[in-house]
């Protein structure tokens, strides 16, 4: 059997037996009566439509009627009285006096209600259904106060760790400038100016880093430019990132530099140079670089001055060879005195020439 | 294949070891052992201390008993010890007390790496005594005339910790080693490995200007050993360059840096 669309949810609280109680005839108007007094609350429908059975069956609307009505005049003051008293009315009915069933609705009701003069109830719970309003339409204002809180304290601490490396690259950047050559440091503080003013922390790795690469000669200063701004544009990308490429710790770093080198530095081979030469000479020389040497000192007899980069080939392992021919040479110089001035031997040689020519020669 | 053996005492050099000489290293061991001196050799590794040693066996006609020292060579591994042998303890000579009772040569290897207590044991074979008391068994045994005691020493090696006690070493009559002259280089090595003249002279630059770095981060500098090796490995068909390389760069040092300059110093010559 269907009910069609208006029983609505009403199954949820009718068993098929309660249903079968009912006369055919009254079985949609029982399911519409259920589903109304439902809507109050879903208790009360279900204790209606338990007793409202027995009612239908004594076939006398009025009775169903005032049953209804007084079941509600109850549930409206208190939903817990109303399933009480749709509980007990029926058989209040069937009683000799008919008075009775009205009397314990009104007593029911009555305490339920609470004294008709108690007007602060009302109030309160008007002010509160004000204040519950108000609150509903701050709700997304305090939302966004607490956005904005979360914002603004994520910017402290990122302005609080910036300070922090400011200090700490204040500290770094004069013992660095110390070390760097000093031909190197226009550009150099060009460039870690461009990096701290985007990031002081990566600014702190660059300082390092681009310290090695230009003292070192591991490219040119222009190079070091390029280097940092492919380093900027991956610091604008992603923080970590970019400070992972100025600490040269990212791959795409170290391909980029590759790019950038020129040829192969000095410092990078100069222990294998110089402990070569010294097997060779058979004893101790000592490697300079041609940048890192005035004239005076490249006359020591002992030093090799080799220049700070070999770029004559394309490969490294070729320019390793032209510094291996040159520090070979270096060694032989050394080994054989090539320039091994002595005016002792100077002065024997006069006086021979002398001896051989007169004292004219 | 069957595989012989004898007994240590009773083995003796059959073929003369190739040795060629140094400077009068020869005539020094054969007035000491006429003298009835104990001998120290001292000088760096792969020099030709144990061939020369081998060498004087073979000359003089007596038993070589060779002991390589290691640092948990005890006196007790040297003169002898008590071992169980089936339900019985017997007498176990030990290397020293075999060579003396052979009336043969007690040849130390490295002497210094073995245990203090070991170098008290050879004091009084070292004198005008020439016992070898056997504490544990209660008995001394003399040593007799042709019995030599030769100990091999490396002074590059020694550091405050590890080195002779001055009582220990001023007991010795001391042979000093050293690399051979180059010509004497090349002869021993076209002998020992077969290589052609040309080769071994280049084999001999390169250890030279190798052993130019001794005092520049190499603790020690190529042996003529490790030159016979390479020579052996040229011979047997592996380019010079990777035999060198396997031979004089890499056993001698681990630094990265002065293996390649190594390799450098080869390529230089081949």
């Amino acid at each position: 059997m269907t009910f069609g669309p208006a029983v609505g949810n009403v199954g949820m609280y009718v068993a098929r037996e309660m249903l079968q109680a009912v006369p055919e005839d009254q079985r949609q108007s029982y399911l519409r009566m259920v589903e109304e007094v439902s809507e109050l609350k879903y208790q009360l429908g279900v204790e209606v439509a338990r007793q409202l059975p027995r009612l239908l069956a004594e076939h006398d609307p009025e009775l169903v009627a005032r049953y209804l009505e007084q079941v509600r005049d109850v549930a409206d003051v208190g939903w817990k009285s109303g399933v009480e008293v749709a509980k007990q009315l029926p058989d209040l009915y069937g009683a000799p006096d008919e008075s009775l069933a009205d009397a314990y609705v009104q007593i029911v009701a009555d305490a339920t209600h609470g004294p008709s003069e108690d007007t602060e109830t009302d109030e309160l719970a008007g002010e509160l259904e004000t204040l519950e309003r108000e609150l509903r339409e701050m709700e997304p204002k305090v939302k966004r106060a607490q956005e904005l809180r979360t914002q603004l304290a994520a910017r402290d601490r990122r302005d609080e760790k910036r300070r922090k490396h400011a200090v700490e690259l204040a500290s770094a950047l004069p013992p660095i400038l110390a070390r760097l050559r000093p031909r190197y440091r226009p550009p150099y503080l060009t460039q870690v100016r461009q990096i701290a003013s985007a990031d002081p922390e990566a600014s702190l790795e660059a300082a390092d880093t681009l310290l090695d690469l230009l003292n070192g000669d591991r490219v040119s200063p222009e190079g070091a430019a390029e280097w940092v701004n492919r380093g900027l544009d991956v610091l604008d990308r992603n923080k970590e990132v970019g400070r992972g490429y100025f600490r040269l710790g990212s791959k795409y770093a170290l391909e980029v530099l590759d790019e950038l080198k020129e040829g192969l530095a000095l410092k990078s081979v100069a222990r294998v140079l110089k402990l070569y030469a010294t097997a060779l000479a058979g004893r101790e020389v000592v490697i300079r670089s041609a940048a890192d040497v005035d004239m005076a000192e490249a006359q020591n007899l002992d030093n090799i001055v080799l220049p700070a980069e070999m770029r004559y080939f394309d490969e490294d392992e070729k320019n390793f060879l032209a510094y291996k021919v040159a520090a070979a040479q270096g060694a032989g110089r050394i080994e054989f005195g090539t320039y091994s001035l002595s005016l002792d031997r100077i002065s024997d040689t006069v006086s021979e020439l002398q001896s051989q020519y007169g004292q004219a020669a | 294949m069957g595989v012989e053996s004898q007994r240590v005492e009773d083995y003796k050099l059959a073929k003369e070891p190739y040795y060629v000489p140094l400077h009068n290293e020869i005539e020094l061991f054969e007035a000491a052992y006429e003298s009835k001196l104990p001998v120290m050799l001292k000088g760096p590794t792969g020099c030709g201390k144990t061939r020369f040693v081998e060498h004087m066996s073979w000359r003089l006609e007596r038993t070589l008993v060779t002991v390589a020292c290691h640092e948990d060579l005890t006196a007790s591994d040297l003169v002898g010890k008590y071992t169980l042998r089936g339900d019985e303890t017997v007498w176990q000579d030990g290397p020293l007390t075999t060579a003396v009772k052979a009336a043969g040569i007690a040849y130390l290897d490295e002497v210094v790496e073995a245990r203090k207590d070991t170098t008290v044991v050879i004091h009084p074979l070292t004198d005008d005594r020439r016992v070898l008391p056997l504490e544990k068994k209660g008995e001394i045994v003399q040593a007799p005339d042709e019995f030599q005691l030769v100990i091999s020493y490396n002074p590059g090696y020694q550091s405050v910790l590890k080195d002779l006690k001055h009582s220990t070493k001023q007991r010795f009559v001391a042979i000093e080693f050293d690399y051979p002259t180059p010509e004497i280089e090349e002869t021993i090595l076209r002998s020992e490995s077969g290589i052609d003249e040309d080769t071994a002279a280049k084999l001999v630059k390169i250890a030279e200007k190798v052993r130019n770095l001794r005092t520049h981060g190499l603790e020690e500098g190529v042996s003529t050993r490790l030159l016979v090796y390479a020579g052996q490995l040229i011979t047997d068909g592996v380019e010079p360059i990777p035999a060198c390389e396997a031979t004089i760069c890499k056993p001698i040092t681990d630094d990265v840096e002065m293996q390649r300059s190594i390799i450098e110093i080869i390529a230089t010559q081949f």
